[in-house]
């Protein structure tokens, strides 16, 4: 009995898992060889950068802030994995370890910022997504910096196993952000934080700290994205991840993440990484057209909040 | 002038305990009616109930002889009743002229002019002394008189039958009130009734033709003005001291062991400075009326507010300890009750159990300490049957609780973190007898086992029945302390009161006063 707050939100990442098997064996049936290897590399292949930044939006939103930046930290983070490898003839491993202390950088930032200067995170990360896409485009002069298969291996197929080891790292970081979140005092101090800030302060925890190292998180996980973004693409590009602080954002709530803050789960939000890969890819094996996936996937987002509003709504009434 | 405007007949609310009991009142054309009580004698609740704001339970109110029943103040406003509230409905960004206008344009069948909104406005504002004052200036740009004077000016119409003031003159100075009160009775001479509902009884007996006195929501006593005075009222207010809770009566047996000591403290919002010690074994009852500065003194000794001027300090097994964020209070054994339940306790939407443990694990920021669901479970189900809380299961949603048992949730944080000094806002405020009972035997207990409380609460009744010593408060000033054996409600209530009289200009009511409160 006294595990059904547990039992409930596993009941609620079931309905999240189901629903991404739903939708899978749907996609199977539809469209021919939906199971294929080459599509099942493909749609693994593109999620390493979007999962790790989701896991720091996630945390970010669960706190009770938003982060915009992370799209525009992925891309100087890879610039600047380009310009250590190319321009200075750096180790790839000191590359990214340069790359990741950009973005944690940059999360640092936005964190003090919000945290100690009250200023509203929207605001500041908003102001961080132009900065950050500026300082990409001055790391590489506005070019694409050419890097190759050196850094292409990170993002390749392991033999044998077909997971490669960036899609290993960020499935880790996956693993390791919801055993925080729920195992740990931090995770809990987190989940207070944003569920009610003022009882959290007066409960004694100091809620700015949270705010701030939450926010770095946050950036850091953006750098590694710009790690495993330069690692797919073998180049580094001052315009990685225009955009994705949406698709993160759209992954969240899907997976439950509340836009106000103190309630979600790290793998709810992968389910929700994963919901719209399959979607994606899906559509187009099935011969969609662009828009029309741009209005379906729309359209899946906002059933999402859809029926989890519902859900709180329900649950609210069943007293 | 002796028509009856409001007739009032066994006007009843709760809100989940009785707030207003069988109201009986008549109030004339053009009298000045105060309304007077102490805190949670439903004044507020009396006043609001007229202008629409809330919906009355039980009881009809006649006004002019036509059944009056709003569902709204907008109901109130057609039917020529007016409020101005004691939380000033004025919007910060909009300028003085758009606020006072707010209420008025949907009642016009043309567009107004702009000239003619701004001749209105000004008419409005010299008729409450703000001649001078530039129609176009931004409510946020004025100082808390002003606010309350165009707060008023907004209330005050032609035709109005009805103008309820809820502390009118609580920012004001003594002259400014002077001024609201001459508008006040010329008002009253052209036909408005007022309903005067404050805290300061010098005003009160200054400007009104009747009075009553609210006590526990029930009609204590209604009668002209002339024939009452400050001592009366006082004890209209407080009553004689009943004995409801005296079962555990305390008995003054700490020793001196000081654990927590302020010295000359000031905040922001304390500027008096404060000093005194709080022992092992003792309860600390905070007296004052709203606003005098319990809840900001409270804040102040858990480190929520930064000081001033002086310094906190706690006697614990390590030593010293200054206290200057609440991580520290809460490291150092202080725990904390906010007087808002919802708003500085409860994680909505979370589980029971959650809401039970966030303060009661290490600070483990730094040593990244895991959970122990295991531990974390068998604590709780102890503290749920501990407190005897009702709930279905650990895992219950939290709003789904009565206020009591959230309360109790609340508190059981903080037993489970061992504290030494519990800092307690108002821990009874909105709960159930039951439930108050049990807080009350909790504080008795943690007393016994020689900790330390320091505990807020409006009601000085509660305060007697609890406390070791009472210290009130006044006007954000520490003006006395009470120990158990020289005290009477009614000597608290003057103490309360004592700031806010001595700027009064009748001399032989303060001395009346000191009397009181010295005797």
């Amino acid at each position: 009995m006294s595990f059904t707050s547990y039992t409930r939100s596993f009941v609620k990442e079931y309905f999240i898992f189901a629903s991404l098997i739903l939708l899978i064996l749907f996609f199977s049936l539809v469209a021919d060889n939906f199971f294929s290897f080459v599509t099942l590399r493909t749609i693994l292949n593109q999620l390493p950068a979007l999962t790790v930044v989701t896991v720091g939006m996630t945390l970010v939103l669960i706190v009770g802030g938003i982060d915009l930046s992370v799209g525009s930290v992925l891309g100087f983070s890879a610039t600047v994995v380009g310009m250590a490898i190319i321009g200075w003839d750096l180790s790839i491993f000191t590359a990214c370890l340069l790359a990741i202390s950009a973005g944690i950088l940059c999360g640092s930032m936005n964190g003090i910022l919000v945290a100690y200067l009250a200023l509203p995170s929207f605001i500041v990360t908003l102001g961080m997504l132009e900065m950050a896409r500026g300082m990409a485009y001055i790391t590489t002069n506005s070019q694409t910096m050419y890097i190759g298969a050196s850094i292409q291996k990170l993002a390749l197929p392991i033999s044998q196993t077909g997971v490669s080891l960036a899609l290993l790292i960020a499935l880790l970081t996956v693993f390791a952000a919801q055993f925080v979140l729920t195992k740990t005092v931090p995770g809990r101090y987190i989940v207070a934080v944003g569920a009610n800030a003022q009882a959290a302060r007066m409960s004694g925890i100091n809620t700015k700290l949270y705010r701030m190292v939450v926010l770095a998180v946050s950036g850091a996980l953006a750098g590694l994205g710009g790690v495993f973004n330069v690692a797919y693409l073998g180049a580094a590009d001052p315009n990685a991840g225009t955009g994705l602080e949406l698709a993160a954002i759209a992954a969240a709530v899907i997976g439950g993440t509340s836009l106000m803050g103190g309630r979600g789960t790290i793998v709810g939000a992968f389910a929700g990484v994963l919901i719209i890969a399959v979607l994606q890819n899906g559509l187009a094996q099935v011969g969609v057209s662009e828009p029309a996936k741009r209005l379906i996937t729309g359209g899946v987002i906002i059933i999402a909040v859809f029926l989890d509003a519902w859900r709180i709504r329900r649950d609210k009434l069943k007293i | 002038m002796v028509a009856a405007r409001l007739s009032i007949q066994s006007l009843s609310k709760s809100f989940s305990v009785p707030v207003l009991t069988d109201i009986n009142l008549t109030i004339r054309r053009g009298e000045i009616h105060a309304v007077v009580g102490e805190n949670g004698a439903g004044k507020t609740t009396f006043g609001n109930i007229l202008a629409g704001f809330i919906n009355r339970d039980n009881g009809r109110i006649m006004l002019d002889g036509v059944e009056y029943e709003p569902s709204s103040p907008k109901d109130a406003f057609e039917a020529g009743i007016s409020c101005a509230a004691q939380e000033f409905s004025l919007i910060n960004t909009l300028s003085v002229t758009e606020n006072i206008a707010l209420r008025k344009l949907p009642h016009s069948y043309s567009v107004i002019s702009r000239k003619e909104l701004e001749h209105r406005t000004r008419s409005l504002l010299r008729i409450v002394g703000l001649g001078s004052l530039d129609p176009d200036t931004r409510i946020e740009a004025l100082g808390l008189a002003e606010r309350q004077l165009v707060e008023f000016a907004k209330s005050v119409f032609l035709d109005c039958r009805v103008l309820i003031l809820d502390e009118p003159t609580a920012a004001l100075t003594a002259h400014q009130a002077s001024v609201l009160h001459e508008i006040i009775a010329g008002l009253a001479a052209s036909g408005t009734s007022v309903i005067y509902i404050s805290h300061r009884l010098q005003d009160v007996l200054e400007v009104s033709n009747t009075i009553t006195v609210l006590r526990d929501g029930r009609v204590v006593t209604t009668g002209p003005a002339s024939s009452m005075g400050v001592a009366e009222l006082m004890e209209y207010m407080s009553g004689h001291v009943q004995s409801e809770n005296k079962s555990a009566q305390p008995v003054a047996a700490h020793t001196p062991e000081p654990v927590l000591e302020a010295d000359h403290i000031t905040t922001e919002e304390l500027p008096h400075d404060m000093s005194f010690t709080a022992y092992k074994g003792e309860i600390i009852g905070i007296a004052g009326l709203s606003g005098s500065g319990r809840s900001e003194l409270l804040n102040a000794l858990f480190g929520l507010t930064p000081l001033t001027g002086g310094d906190i300090s706690l006697h614990t097994a390590e030593g010293k300890i200054h206290i200057n964020n609440p991580g520290t209070a809460k490291r150092s054994g202080m725990a904390y009750l906010g007087e808002d339940r919802q708003s500085m306790g409860l994680y909505p939407g979370h589980p029971v159990l959650a809401n039970m443990m966030i303060p009661g694990n290490l600070d483990g920021f730094a040593s990244l300490s895991l959970l122990d669901h295991k531990h974390e479970n068998s604590a709780g189900e102890k503290l749920v049957g501990e407190l005897s809380i009702k709930c279905d299961g650990l895992g219950q949603d939290i709003d789904q609780l009565s206020g009591g048992n959230q309360q109790k949730i609340l508190i059981a944080r903080w037993l489970y973190c061992n504290s030494d000094i519990f800092l307690f806002d108002e821990p009874t405020r909105g709960i159930d007898v039951g439930t108050k009972n049990m807080i009350y035997n909790l504080l008795f207990d943690l007393r016994d086992n020689q900790k330390t409380v320091l505990v807020t609460s409006s009601e000085i009744e509660e305060l007697m029945a609890l406390s070791d010593r009472i210290f009130v408060l006044s006007k954000r000033k520490l003006v006395e302390e009470f120990k158990s054996d020289n005290w009477s409600e009614t000597g608290i209530l003057a103490a309360c009161f004592r700031e806010f009289t001595t700027q009064a200009t009748d001399m032989r009511d303060q001395a009346h006063i000191r009397h009181l409160s010295s005797g």
